[in-house]
């Protein structure tokens, strides 16, 4: 199993439902707004004046093989639009209950 | 949950809550009384007090000053201004604009209830008079005849009258100059004395000739009969046949010793129109009626009235003041349509969508709609002023909807659904979006505290601009992203661009590119372009001198009043004399004129009306209706002048004033100076008024100059020998009874015909009782049956009568008033201040320039305090939401510039500064700061993302230009109609318009340029960010000499 966390704009909410619904991914745990901003290009979202709109994070556990499918999903969704970003990281899960 | 959220979620929610409001506002508007100006209650109460027998100055004594120090202490009292004749007192209170007026009649009644005491026993009940706009005809008709001319009063009252009394609304219906009938026995003297007979036992035998009495019951047979002595004339001719007397056996009738005539009635008070023999007829409406909707139902009526009267009687209108009203509201209607058009086009041409600019459009006529709901709550009526605002308005609605459509769109060309955009892009600007609204707010709030006349506007204005803002951006943040999610669509990026896109786009951009490289330039001539701004500022100013000043527009009404006044004394028929040559005068020279009405004279019962204004045998009221405005060449104005000139011509007419309508509801309307001279003595102040009249008659530009205090009336007096009165066994009361029978006429009895009640009037023939030595010759018969004549007990003097006395404030006064022409009242006062600087003035005369200059200047002081305060909310709202001190000030360094903007509009139109124009001013100052508002917050966000200052201004001007320049277009074109109109009224709301519109125009650029340039100037260069400068001390743990060891 694998822990994908997945960090989004707002904006693209629905069409992240949308897609975990899709692949058939049940579980996951969500982090409704958050503030962030990418490593190089990405602006900052802090739901400020200044830097308006916000981020939006979910963690879904999912087995091995479905990872990859997701990530494919994952960036074409992001090249929609690059200004409307999206992310996804993966790590291990050693244990679970 | 917030607004918007819960809007997007629950569209049909929100639509119905918008659509019950729209529905509220249509049944409001259906509702609401259409009228010319918001109604106004002139705060002023009149105490009458009769006091018979006294002079003009006992009169002031025992009445007036009493009654005035009882009134002085009264709260809320601004003026307090009596009239003192022979035999009444007039005090009238005028209050503070805005005081309940009933609250302020008993507080009269309770300071009366005090002052009567000190009144003489003799004096009558004062009487409280409260001042009503319902007491203002609205309408006057002007009832021509020919052959009915003599029966015209019953049949007026009967068919015409009654009828209209009827109709809802109608307060009075005044009938003004028909004849009444009435049958003189006019007796010759000689032949009366020589018969031994004297007026009274004729008048006392026709009374008693002149009877029926019911004289019992007589039971005859099986029934039961009335028994009636009927003695009563059944024609006037059998007056004639009544035998008066037997003389040397002959019995001798009235025919012998008097003429017997079935007349109408000698009039003192003439009608006529266009020449002819006229009646007039006045319609007052009840206090708070619709003067358009009772002017049309007596129209209505009038029509089917006209066909029951008989042919030659003509019911003309000569003046409806609902025509005036209901032609202005079509007009600023229009021009409130031809608004609407525009801003849609502006938002067209920006937004290039037509679904964007309708979701946009769609938030102008529920904001302004809702304005009807607060006129109908408020019980005010439709007017020009609740129209101008909305005008005014109409452009500013859509600002906020555009900003929360901009933002919406920017996000579904980003890749969000419209559902979340709405959601998204609206909780990003709403807050902002209050904010300017606020800012709006801050300048339309405090004119609804302006206070007096000027306040009656503008806190009508205030209100509506006020709510429909606030509707409007209510409707921003809740109906655009409603409709936003439902209406827009992410649109596919098209092979072949569009028309829009090839065109105005491009042209756009090219503008963007345009002004980015002029911010570029300016940044780098700051001290140029500072110094420049500033010269254009200082410029303006001096052009200052050079604009007039007015207190309100006069408007062309079509009307010219003129009034004229004769010799005091003059006779009435040759008063007449004078109307018929002015009337040819009139008929020649003005082709303009639809119709012409005379009245002069005055009617016995004067009464009340003589509060009003004087009426006399010497004076003469003229009214010229109009053609309209754009089928003539000569304004009203310059016929009015033209007419001056013609009157000047006329040696008679000793004073003479022209009006052009009605004013401001009675109250203090035209553009008057007056000269108030305060002082004790007669000779002195009337000098001092005379002199100063004929100085000011010498200004260029001041026309009507007239004296308040009337001229003394010649009258004859007599004296009688209280010791030869008694010698012949006569009193006073018996001799001037005997005269008045004599000269005015006994009333012996009346003479009744079909229902109705005539006079039968005994007295001399007119012969012998027109000069002092007829009158000297009546004579009278005492108990002895002596006759004595006039020259055996007394005497008959000329005498002057005193003057009336005028009081202002507990003090004498004479008013020296004059209207300006073809100049500004500003400069006519400064005129006029100058000549009485040379009048030479003993110590305790005062001299005081006022009347509607007055108004002008404390309404133009009320106004500067007005801006101060707007200007000082308008910081304080700003402040607060840059959390700063000093941005504020860089917005409002654009301020300035719009009033060198309304300096220059003014200055180039040649228009006078009027209060109107001076409130378009203060309105600037929302609008403009709107402006700044929407750059120095974009360049603050600019620099906060990290952006090098320079780089920050010029790219967030390239940026927020086309918004800038959207509101500003919207606001321009919205007002443009108003200001170009040319219609009837259109004098009134033009001007601000006009100030409005060159204000804007003229700081929108300057403000472009100006506002980058002193943000450069006022700010540092380096982050915006306040930490590491300040605080410096807190970071150095990142310092790596200080890491711990």
């Amino acid at each position: 199993m694998k822990a994908v966390f997945i960090t989004y704009n707002l904006a693209l909410s629905e069409k992240i439902e949308y897609m975990l619904n899709a692949l058939e991914i049940r579980g996951y745990s969500q982090w409704p707004t958050m503030f962030g901003r990418g490593s190089e290009k990405g602006e900052p979202r802090m739901g400020s004046h200044t830097w308006p709109e916000f981020n939006a994070g979910i963690i879904t556990i999912v087995e091995e093989e479905k990872v990859d499918i997701l990530l494919q999903k994952i960036k074409n969704l992001d090249h929609v639009n690059l200004d409307v970003g999206v992310r996804a990281f993966v790590w291990d899960i050693e244990k679970m209950y | 949950m917030s607004i918007y959220s819960s809007a997007v979620k629950k569209p049909i929610t929100t639509s119905m809550v918008f659509l019950a409001v729209i529905i509220l506002g249509l049944y409001s508007l259906t509702k609401l009384p259409i009228d010319f100006y918001p109604e106004v209650e002139f705060p002023a109460i009149s105490v009458i007090t009769t006091y018979p027998g006294a002079g003009a100055g006992d009169i002031e004594t025992n009445i007036t000053r009493p009654l005035e120090d009882g009134f002085n202490s009264l709260s809320n009292l601004k003026k307090l201004h009596s009239t003192s004749r022979e035999n009444i007192s007039v005090v009238t209170l005028e209050f503070e604009w805005g005081v309940n007026i009933d609250e302020a009649t008993n507080d009269v009644r309770n300071a009366l209830e005090f002052s009567k005491r000190r009144l003489p026993d003799d004096a009558e009940q004062p009487m409280i008079f409260k001042f009503n706009s319902s007491l203002m005809p609205i309408m006057f008709f002007s009832v021509k005849s020919e052959e009915s001319y003599v029966g015209i009063e019953k049949l007026l009252d009967e068919r015409l009258v009654n009828r209209l009394n009827r109709i809802d609304g109608i307060g009075q219906v005044g009938v003004m100059g028909s004849p009444k009938r009435v049958v003189y026995i006019d007796i010759d003297p000689r032949k009366l004395e020589s018969y031994n007979l004297t007026i009274e036992m004729i008048g006392g035998i026709v009374a008693a000739e002149n009877i029926n009495l019911p004289s019992g019951k007589i039971e005859m047979g099986l029934m039961d009969y009335q028994l009636k002595v009927e003695g009563e004339f059944s024609r006037s001719e059998q007056i004639k046949d009544v035998p008066v007397g037997s003389f040397m056996g002959q019995t001798i009738y009235i025919n012998d010793i008097a003429t017997v005539r079935d007349t109408v009635k000698d009039m003192t008070i003439f009608e006529r129109a266009d020449g002819l023999n006229a009646t007039r007829m006045m319609i007052m409406k009840q206090s708070g009626g619709n003067t358009v909707a009772v002017a049309k139902a007596v129209r209505e009526q009038l029509v089917e009235i006209q066909k029951t009267l008989p042919k030659d009687i003509k019911v003309i209108p000569i003046f409806d003041s609902s025509e005036f009203i209901s032609t202005s509201v079509r007009n600023l209607s229009e021009t409130l349509l031809y608004a609407l058009l525009f801003v849609i086009l502006v938002i067209l041409f920006f937004l290039g969508r037509w679904r964007a600019t309708f979701i946009v459009v769609i938030t102008i006529p529920i904001s302004l709609i809702v304005s009807f709901i607060y006129l109908q709550l408020s019980g005010n009526t439709i007017n020009i002023i609740s129209l101008a605002s909305l005008s005014i308005a109409i452009g500013m609605v859509v600002d906020d909807a555009i900003v929360v459509l901009e933002n919406i769109t920017r996000h579904i060309e980003r890749g969000s659904t419209p559902r979340e955009a709405a959601l998204h892009a609206t909780n990003e600007v709403w807050l902002a979006v209050i904010v300017t609204t606020l800012v709006v707010l801050a300048v339309f709030i405090p004119l609804t505290f302006v206070s007096g006349i000027t306040g009656v506007m503008f806190r009508q204005l205030g209100w509506i601009v006020s709510i429909v803002i606030t509707t409007s951006t209510i409707a921003a943040i809740s109906l655009t992203p409603m409709m936003s999610s439902l209406l827009l669509r992410l649109r596919p990026e098209k092979e072949k661009k569009s028309f829009y896109d090839r065109t105005i786009k491009v042209w756009l951009d090219k503008l963007d590119n345009f002004y980015a490289r002029t911010i570029k330039w300016s940044l780098r001539h700051k001290t140029v372009v500072l110094f420049s701004a500033l010269a254009i500022f200082v410029g303006s100013l001096f052009l200052i001198p050079f604009l007039g000043t007015e207190f309100m527009p006069e408007s062309d009404e079509s009307r010219v009043s003129i009034f004229a006044e004769l010799q005091t004394g003059t006779r009435v028929d040759e008063t007449a004399k004078i109307v018929k040559q002015i009337e040819d005068i009139i008929e020649e020279r003005y082709p303009e004129t639809r119709l012409v009405s005379s009245s002069y004279g005055a009617d016995d019962q004067a009464g009340v009306s003589s509060i009003f204004g004087s009426a006399g045998s010497h004076i003469i009221n003229i009214q010229m209706r109009l053609v309209k405005p754009h089928e003539r060449k000569r304004t009203c104005w310059e016929i009015g002048d033209d007419i001056r000139e013609q009157l000047k011509q006329i040696p008679e007419i000793v004073n003479y004033t022209i009006g052009f309508g009605g004013g401001f509801g009675g109250g203090g309307g035209g553009n008057n100076i007056d000269v108030e001279i305060y002082g004790y003595d007669f000779e002195v102040t009337n000098k001092i008024a005379n002199e100063l009249s004929e100085r000011i008659k010498k200004i260029e530009g001041a026309r009507d100059v007239s004296i308040s205090r009337e001229k003394s009336k010649p009258e004859l007096k007599v004296v009688l020998d209280r010791d030869k009165l008694s010698q012949f066994g006569l009193n006073t009361a018996t001799v001037s009874m005997a005269m008045r029978n004599r000269v005015q006429g006994m009333i012996a009895t009346k003479y009744r015909e079909k229902g109705e009640e005539y006079d039968i009037i005994v007295r001399l023939e007119e012969d012998f009782r027109n000069s002092i030595t007829d009158i000297e010759n009546i004579s009278f018969t005492n108990s002895q049956g002596q006759q004595i004549r006039l020259t055996e007990i007394g005497e008959v003097q000329e005498h002057w009568s005193p003057p009336n006395i005028e009081r202002l404030n507990r003090e004498r006064i004479v008013k020296v008033t004059c209207k300006p022409y073809k100049t500004s009242m500003g400069d006519l006062a400064k005129n006029i201040q100058k000549e009485i600087d040379q009048v030479e003035v003993s110590g305790d005369v005062i001299i005081e320039v006022g009347g509607a200059y007055k108004d002008q200047q404390e309404s133009f002081a009320d106004l500067g305090l007005l801006m101060i305060l707007s200007l000082t909310l308008v910081y304080i709202v700003m402040a607060s939401q840059f959390e700063s001190f000093r941005m504020p000030l860089i917005i409002m360094f654009s301020i300035p510039f719009s009033f060198t903007g309304v300096i220059l509009a003014l200055f180039i139109t040649g228009i006078p500064l009027s209060v109107i124009a001076a409130l378009g001013a203060i309105l600037l100052i929302g609008i403009v700061v709107k402006n700044g508002i929407v750059l120095v917050d974009f360049i603050n966000l600019m620099r906060d993302r990290g952006v090098p200052l320079y780089q920050a201004i010029e790219e967030a001007g390239r940026s927020r230009l086309r918004p800038v320049l959207m509101t500003a277009f919207t606001t321009i074109l919205g007002l443009l109609p108003m200001a170009l109109s040319t219609g009837e009224g259109s004098e009134i709301w033009s001007p601000m318009g006009i100030s409005v519109m060159g204000g804007l125009v003229f700081s929108t650029i300057i403000t472009m340029i100006i506002i980058p340039v002193a943000y450069a100037i006022f700010t540092n260069k380096g982050e915006r960010s306040e930490i590491k400068t300040k605080h410096l001390a807190a970071y150095n743990f990142m310092d790596d000499e200080n890491d711990v060891k």
